[in-house]
């Protein structure tokens, strides 16, 4: 094997059974591995680990940025850097400033969390070694694919290929990596 | 090459993959075009000649700009709160009915956009309400609705924009993969930003999907009362009035109901989505028209009954919109947002196409009415009868309406083109629940 | 031509007369450098020359002072020049320094009386026309039409080029022609020739007029003015045997009846009465006056009064006749008297000699008998009036307009001079002037515009603006005031004094010919009386004394003509916007509001509701009225108040060569006008079932029992509700000034010179006639009216509402990018500039006093010239909203005024232009802050109170209550 990988993939008809392949990994000691599915599987990500309780903590802090940065430029405007008699109103209309400091701390929110997102998933990413797996096209529509890394300790491109072929699944294939 | 599946939800990716479309499609695509060049039209001569050219005076230095602006903004704010909602509630309507809510929320905003902005005497400094210090280091002025609405319209348009992308992309990954064209799947990649389903990428997509969607709730609530706003903060009597955002919400989600459930009706027609929007989401919408209508039936009630208790101009005033020179919109926009909707009450009607689009389109009309009816209606009495005078619309004003018209529907009609009207991955991720459950 | 051409007057004045008028200036400052021209001042003004020491500034005014004449001067051999400034002293006063604005004192007429007025003239562009304190018919105050002048000297449409056959001329044209026309009426001792001119007060023009009758003994004048006073000038002859003029003293009246006319707008000293009405009423050691108007078109008068009671014109008569009666004015008892006559009689016996009884120009001779008749009866001569000698003289032998039509009619007429005025236009129809005009042979009319008058006449010679031109004009009361430019000729020109001046061979130097007359008058001192004369603008003691005059004691009234029961009473009137029709070209004037109807850019059929019932039409309903024979397409005016059965028209409008701005606007009045009774006639309505539009700035005038005019009886409070009223705001500290303003609805006679004031003051745009019936009026100031009770006879209200600067200001608060914000001394300041035209202001605004450019409102054909804006006021764009500023710029002129000074603004230091305009000092603007001003003490009055106060915007313009004697007191 000259190549180097990205891992192995193989592919599964069902959820239930990448759900299943996903378990054997894990207990067989795979802990670099991936999975990919047309449509949300939270259990089976939940297994992998995944813990997405960072995204609310960004919309919080964002919205309480946005807030603090909204009122405090309107105060500082109107009360420091260009004082103004507006209709004999107090300098600081704190009332009147809420409205926006409101908006702006959703869009705040709203903006840093799904941007946020890209971040998190180091995307965009057009070029990926998973796209070059022949029928991985189909992962968008009704195919789930397992891949072990070639970064896991235990990976090894044979013995690996092996146990995925223990799993039953439609194909296993290797996933070269990109030079 | 690999195979090409064909799943579930296949058909509605074919649909914008497919290389013809129907002439139908084409001809209302060139009529909508039509309406855009006319709008146009209207925005240069606005531009070129001002305000003037319109029927607005004083007082009513408002006319179709701010009854237009009011409406588009309650489509976009009705729409996107609908859909808010059936995030929250993880409603099974939601699969079929968000992508395209949040659709028209879009565009709806994008022609009430225009609004502000053409509105103004000298529309090329619409960038001064931007906070920075533009003419003798000057501020905006934060205590002003306008300015309020000014951050409103934004961050509705960037949230709302958003979400609804980031809510495309395993969509827009699945027409990549299912393109056989090289540049459109080029195009459907570069928009798919490289979605490759990592169950781990759907874990946070979800959850900042389903969170956005939820921040949208209090937005669009805010959003709509500052509308609201803009005209209860006034003096004017008819106006000064603390149930305006009330009233202005809850019309404003009839609205936006009305209109998704008459464009849910048009693509089920249209395209044949009969298995996506199915009989038991359309009698659904129908319900929740039905019922927002009648809310709204409720509120004009309560705006008569208010005015029967309020003091001396306040009361004169209201009366004077239900029954003076102008009731004519007062009562119109009642039967059309109010008694016709009441058809729903039979599921005949609500299941039947027709009737969805009648009734849709109906209240759509009526809530148009009702802000006319709010804006020049309600400046018929003021404090001093010296400046009572009349307003009457000129064309100009009504071709900028129908130019919004036309610009709506060509953005709708592109959408229905070239992306998923229904959400696929929600689709497959429900029957696959159904499956397993 | 070209320039080695060979130069003389009548070439350069040929070459000025072709440039227009702003670039006259430029092209003397060209010239004056130029050889050919110092050779011809030489020629021309040997004397200066001989002085050798003449300088560039003094050259030019030798030349404006002749150039425009120079073709003319040729032709009356060698006119000497003269050494006078064209413009006033003050111009030339050291310490003149440029961009600072001068002030001239002239007078300006109407109807050939003075009112004295000052000009506000920057670098020589008159911008703005004040009253002249010192001059008794203004006191300082203006009526709309003094202060519209200004639009009118920029006029573009005034003529400025001789005219033949209505084709341009050049002027030594002109010159060739008059030159033997001259010479051979001159040997024909002006056999053939004919003058009609106005009545003038102008006693230059008058001493003018006597050389020219020296020198053409056979020259027949005829005096013509549309708005007449015959009917009293035949009832004073009746009466005292001579011909008189009268002056009223308000102050001393107790009981004042007026009998159609209207003393506060038509009257010659109509500003003075005004004035002296309110003083009356301000003085709190006398109970207030009483004043009742019998009329049968509502005048400013009739809403001011006490009470009116409505009559027909043909009714007048009976009821004077009662009132003579029963205070045995040498009347016999009529049978049936008008029910409120005895109260009357009882009221003006009470006062006695401080009664005055006034009869209005339109009334028959009858009437006006028997109002004197009345007055020398309860002894009012010496107190409330005076008589002296006619201000206008008659010119002796001087014949009428009739008599000049039958003499053209009997080819008498060989040659026609018509020394100013339109009388093509103004004559009554039934005479057929023009076509008769076209008869003569030799016909030459002298007019500012190439009006009806110029078209019929063969020759046309542009006439001066009153503020171009030397002249003098005694004002109601006699006084004199010296009429001198305040401006170059815009155009080149003649004015009526040159004209005469050169047919009667004197100077065509209107300068001179002014100085003559003077300098024979007061002999000695003439230099030093001169001086002082110009400076002051009225010539101090020359008021007319007063005469004794004994009313005939044999004197009957003609037994009372049976009063027809026929037909409508048809009644004409100036019109209170363009008067006669002279102004129909006068923007400022045709956009503005008449007083009592709100119209604008027309006239109309004034009728009363009940006759409106009769015939079923409103408001814009075109009826057909036909006066002896002659028919008029009118639409009509509902007008409350007004007298059944009776129809007012105002003359002025349907001009078919008015200008730009003026023609065919409303309808020709004079085409129905009968010249034997030309105020009152008969006439039959029928209903022509078309409507024409009618264009109004107020729609609604009922009060709506809304608590907007307050009333109270005399001595009562007003409802003192503006203390309690809690604040979630916080007080705004004003360290230095707070500015506000009080209106007392009290004085308001709801004239309008505070409107077209405040115009003229801040570059108001005028918008047209479309756009103000999309209601898009510009003004800043408007005078809302409003009626009371019965439509028959209501009581009428007038409220001036400019921007109340309310202290807690909406408009403020709304506006997204700060372009309305309070000024550190309270002002509601609006910010141009700043301003993007969300127009969210004026809805916030409570008083509606917001006024936005829906259109590039200063690009537009009713744009006055550059010339005429005040360069202390921006002109705004398009699409920028604008209202009342407390006129700012005089705010800021002061205050520089006084820090240069190093000293605290004096309180009345600032006046608005409203307020300065104000006849009555109805407004009052100061600094609030200082406890002793007097706005500060009038809002302590106990009738102050604030427009929709319980708002609590807290305006800084507050209204004081009308009063009003309750009417069980009688």
């Amino acid at each position: 094997m000259t190549q180097r990988l990205y891992g192995i993939m193989a592919e599964f008809r069902t959820p239930r059974a990448l759900t299943e392949a996903v378990r054997a990994a894990q207990r067989s000691g795979f802990t670099k591995i991936d999975a990919f599915s047309p449509f949300p599987l939270t259990d089976l990500a939940r297994e992998l680990g995944v813990r997405t309780t960072v995204i609310p903590w960004i919309a919080l802090v964002a919205a309480l940025i946005g807030a603090a940065l909204q009122y405090g430029s309107q105060y500082w405007m109107n009360v420091v850097d260009y004082p103004l008699n507006v209709g004999g109103r107090p300098l600081n209309s704190w009332p009147a400033f809420i409205p926006s400091t409101l908006i702006v701390a959703i869009l705040w929110a709203g903006a840093a969390t799904l941007l946020g997102l890209l971040l998190i998933l180091r995307l965009p990413r057009l070029h990926h070694p998973v796209f070059a797996v022949p029928d991985f096209a189909r992962v968008s529509e009704d195919r789930f694919f397992l891949c072990i890394l070639s970064s896991d300790p235990l990976f090894d491109p044979d013995s690996s290929r092996r146990f995925l072929e223990t799993l039953s699944p439609e194909a296993v294939r290797e996933v070269p990596a990109c030079g | 090459m690999s195979s090409v599946a064909q799943s579930s939800t296949s058909p509605v990716a074919d649909v914008a993959l497919s290389r013809r479309f129907g002439s139908m499609w084409w001809i209302a695509l060139l009529a909508s075009g039509a309406l855009v060049l006319l709008l146009g039209y209207t925005l240069i001569s606005v531009a070129l000649l001002g305000v003037g050219v319109w029927g607005v005076n004083i007082p009513f230095v408002w006319g179709f700009d701010l009854i237009n602006y009011a409406w588009w903004i309650g489509i976009a704010n009705g729409a996107s709160l609908f859909a808010a909602i059936l995030v929250l509630r993880r409603h099974d309507l939601r699969t079929s009915v968000n992508r395209f809510a949040e659709g028209v929320a879009f565009f709806a905003v994008i022609c009430a956009g225009i609004f502000p902005i053409v509105h103004l005497g000298r529309p090329w400094l619409f960038y001064w309400t931007f906070p920075y210090p533009a003419t003798f280091q000057v501020w905006p002025q934060f205590r002003s609705t306008l300015t309020w609405d000014f951050w409103a319209i934004s961050t509705h348009v960037v949230v709302t924009s958003l979400l609804w992308y980031v809510g495309l992309i395993p969509d827009l990954a699945t027409l990549r993969d299912r393109a056989r064209r090289r540049t459109v799947k080029r195009i459907y990649g570069i928009l798919a930003l490289g979605w490759r389903g990592s169950v781990i990428h759907w874990a946070y997509h979800q959850r900042a999907y389903r969170l956005v969607a939820i921040l949208v709730l209090p937005l669009i609530l805010v959003m709509q009362s500052t509308v609201a706003f803009e005209f209860a903060v006034t003096l004017v009597p008819d106006w000064h009035e603390t149930r305006q955002p009330l009233h202005f919400v809850a019309t404003g989600l009839a609205q936006g109901l009305s209109i998704v459930l008459l464009v849910a009706m048009l693509l089920r027609w249209g395209l044949r989505l009969g298995r996506y929007i199915d009989e038991e989401d359309i009698d659904l919408l129908g319900r929740l028209v039905l019922a927002s209508a009648l809310v709204s039936g409720y509120l004009y009630l309560d705006e008569f009954i208010s005015a029967l208790l309020a003091d001396g101009l306040t009361r004169e005033a209201t009366i004077s919109r239900m029954t003076g020179s102008e009731a004519g919109l007062y009562w119109t926009a009642i039967v059309y947002s109010v008694v016709i909707p009441q058809l729903f009450w039979m599921k005949a009607a609500r299941q039947s196409t027709v009737a969805g689009v009648f009734v849709g389109f109906s209240i759509g009309v009526g809530i148009w009415f009702d802000r006319f009816s709010i804006i020049v209606g309600g400046l018929q009495t003021d404090y001093l009868p010296s400046i009572e005078r009349t307003y009457s619309p000129t064309l100009v004003e009504t071709g900028l309406f129908l130019g919004t018209i036309g610009l709506f529907t060509a953005l709708l009609l592109l959408f229905v083109r070239f992306l998923p009207v229904v959400s696929m991955f929600e689709t497959r991720h429900d029957e696959h629940q159904e499956k397993s459950s | 031509m070209s320039e080695d051409a060979p130069f003389d007057l009548d070439a350069l004045a040929a070459r000025l007369a072709a440039e227009d008028g702003p670039r006259l200036w430029r092209s003397l400052e060209e010239l004056a450098d130029r050889p050919e021209l110092r050779r011809l001042m030489e020629a021309e003004f040997p004397d200066v020359f001989e002085a050798s020491s003449v300088d560039r500034r003094t050259l030019l005014r030798l030349m404006s002072a002749s150039l425009a004449l120079g073709g003319l001067a040729a032709c009356n051999g060698g006119d000497a020049g003269s050494h006078a400034p064209l413009l006033s002293q003050s111009r030339n006063m050291p310490g003149y320094t440029p961009g600072v604005p001068v002030t001239i004192a002239t007078s300006l007429p109407l109807n050939g009386f003075g009112r004295g007025v000052l000009v506000k003239s920057q670098e020589g562009r008159p911008i703005k026309i004040e009253g002249n304190p010192l001059h008794p018919a203004s006191l300082g105050a203006t009526d709309v039409f003094a202060q519209a002048e200004i639009l009118s000297l920029y006029d573009p449409d005034r003529s400025d080029t001789p005219l033949q056959d209505g084709s341009p001329r050049r002027w030594e044209e002109l010159t060739r022609f008059i030159r033997p026309v001259r010479n051979e009426l001159v040997v024909g001792e002006g056999r053939g020739l004919h003058i009609l001119m106005a009545p003038t007060s102008s006693p230059t023009l008058h001493r003018l007029i006597s050389y020219t009758r020296e020198l053409f003994p056979h020259a027949q004048w005829h005096v013509f003015t549309p708005i007449d006073d015959d009917a009293r000038r035949a009832a004073v002859l009746d009466g005292f045997g001579r011909d008189l003029d009268f002056v009223y003293d308000l102050t001393q009246a107790d009981t004042i009846v007026t009998l159609g006319g209207d003393l506060f707008a038509e009257e010659p000293g109509h500003l003075r009465y005004a004035a002296d009405y309110q003083k009356r009423r301000r003085m709190r050691d006398r109970e207030l006056p009483r004043l009742f108007a019998i009329e049968t078109r509502p005048s400013l008068v009739g809403a001011r009064a006490d009470e009116r009671i409505v009559l027909r014109p043909r009714d007048v008569d009976a009821f004077v006749r009662g009132l003579a009666a029963s205070l045995e004015a040498g009347v016999a008892p009529a049978p049936d008297v008008h029910p409120s006559v005895p109260r009357l009689a009882e009221l003006l016996r009470r006062a006695g000699p401080r009664c005055l009884v006034v009869a209005g120009r339109e009334m028959p001779s009858e009437v006006h008998a028997l109002a004197l008749a009345i007055n020398t009866r309860l002894g009012a001569f010496g107190t409330t009036i005076r008589a002296i000698e006619p201000v206008r003289p008659i010119i002796d032998g001087a014949q009428t307009l009739h008599d000049l039509a039958k003499a053209i009619e009997a080819d008498q007429v060989s040659h026609l001079l018509v020394l100013g005025g339109n009388p093509a236009y103004t004559a009554p129809a039934d005479l057929d002037l023009p076509s008769l005009i076209r008869r003569v042979p030799h016909s030459l009319h002298l007019g500012q515009h190439r009006d009806e008058t110029a078209s019929v006449c063969r020759w046309h010679v542009p006439e001066t603006h009153p503020l171009e031109s030397w002249g003098d004009l005694r004002a109601f009361d006699g006084t004199v005031g010296l009429r001198q430019p305040a401006t170059m000729p815009l155009k080149p020109a003649l004015s009526a004094e040159e004209f005469l001046g050169l047919m009667a061979g004197q100077t065509v130097d209107g300068q001179g010919l002014v100085q003559a007359t003077w300098r024979e008058v007061w002999g000695e001192g003439f230099e030093a009386r001169w001086a002082r004369s110009l400076e002051d603008g009225v010539v101090d003691g020359s008021a007319l004394p007063s005469i004794d005059i004994a009313w005939r004691s044999d004197w009957r009234p003609e037994p009372a003509a049976p009063v027809s029961s026929g037909g409508i009473d048809v009644v004409f009137a100036p019109d209170p916007s363009v008067w006669d029709g002279s102004y129909a070209n006068n923007g400022w004037l045709q956009e503005l509001p008449k007083p009592l109807t709100k119209q604008v850019w027309g006239n109309a059929a004034l009728i009363a509701p009940e006759t409106a019932d009769i015939f079923g039409i409103s408001s814009g309903d075109a009826i057909d009225l036909t006066v002896e024979g002659r028919v008029i397409r009118a639409p009509v005016w509902v007008m409350p108040g007004h007298a059944p059965a009776a129809v007012t028209l105002t003359l002025g409008y349907g001009r078919q060569q008015a200008g730009r701005i003026g023609n065919q606007i409303g309808f020709d009045a004079y085409a129905v006008r009968p010249s034997r009774r030309p105020w009152i006639a008969t006439g039959e309505i029928k209903v022509a079932g078309q409507r024409i539009p009618l264009i109004s700035t107020q729609h609604h005038h009922a009060l709506q029992g809304r608590d907007i005019i307050r009333v109270v009886a005399p001595g009562q409070d007003t409802p003192q509700d503006s203390d309690d009223r809690p604040s979630l705001y916080p007080e705004w500290p004003y360290e230095e000034h707070a500015w506000g303003m009080a209106i007392d609805l009290d004085a308001c006679i709801g004239c309008n010179a505070c409107v077209i004031a405040c115009q003229a003051e801040n570059n108001i745009a005028v918008v047209g006639p479309e756009e103000v019936a999309k209601g898009r009026e510009m003004h800043w100031l408007r005078v809302d009216r409003y009626h009371s009770g019965e439509p028959a006879d209501p009581s009428t209200y007038f409220q001036p509402v400019p921007c109340m600067h309310c202290e807690k200001a909406p408009c403020e608060v709304v506006c997204p990018v700060n372009a309305t914000v309070h000024s550190s001394e309270g002002l509601n300041d609006m910010v141009y500039n700043r301003c993007i035209g969300t127009r969210t202001c004026s809805n916030n605004c409570p008083y509606k006093v917001r006024r936005f450019n829906f259109l590039d409102y200063q690009g537009t054909d009713y744009t006055p010239s550059a010339d005429a804006m005040n360069p202390q006021v921006t002109v705004r764009d398009r699409g920028v909203m604008e209202k009342c500023t407390y006129c700012v710029q005089r705010i800021g002129a002061a205050r520089a005024g006084a820090r240069v000074e190093d000293r605290r603004l004096r309180d009345g230091e600032v006046m608005t232009a409203c307020q300065q305009a104000c006849p009555t000092q109805a407004i009052v603007f100061g600094d609030v802050n200082d406890p002793d001003s007097a706005v500060s003490r009038l809002k302590k009055d106990r009738r102050s109170y604030a427009l929709l106060g319980d708002l609590n915007t807290q305006p800084r313009t507050t209204y004081l209550a009308r009063i009003e004697i309750p009417a069980e007191e009688g």
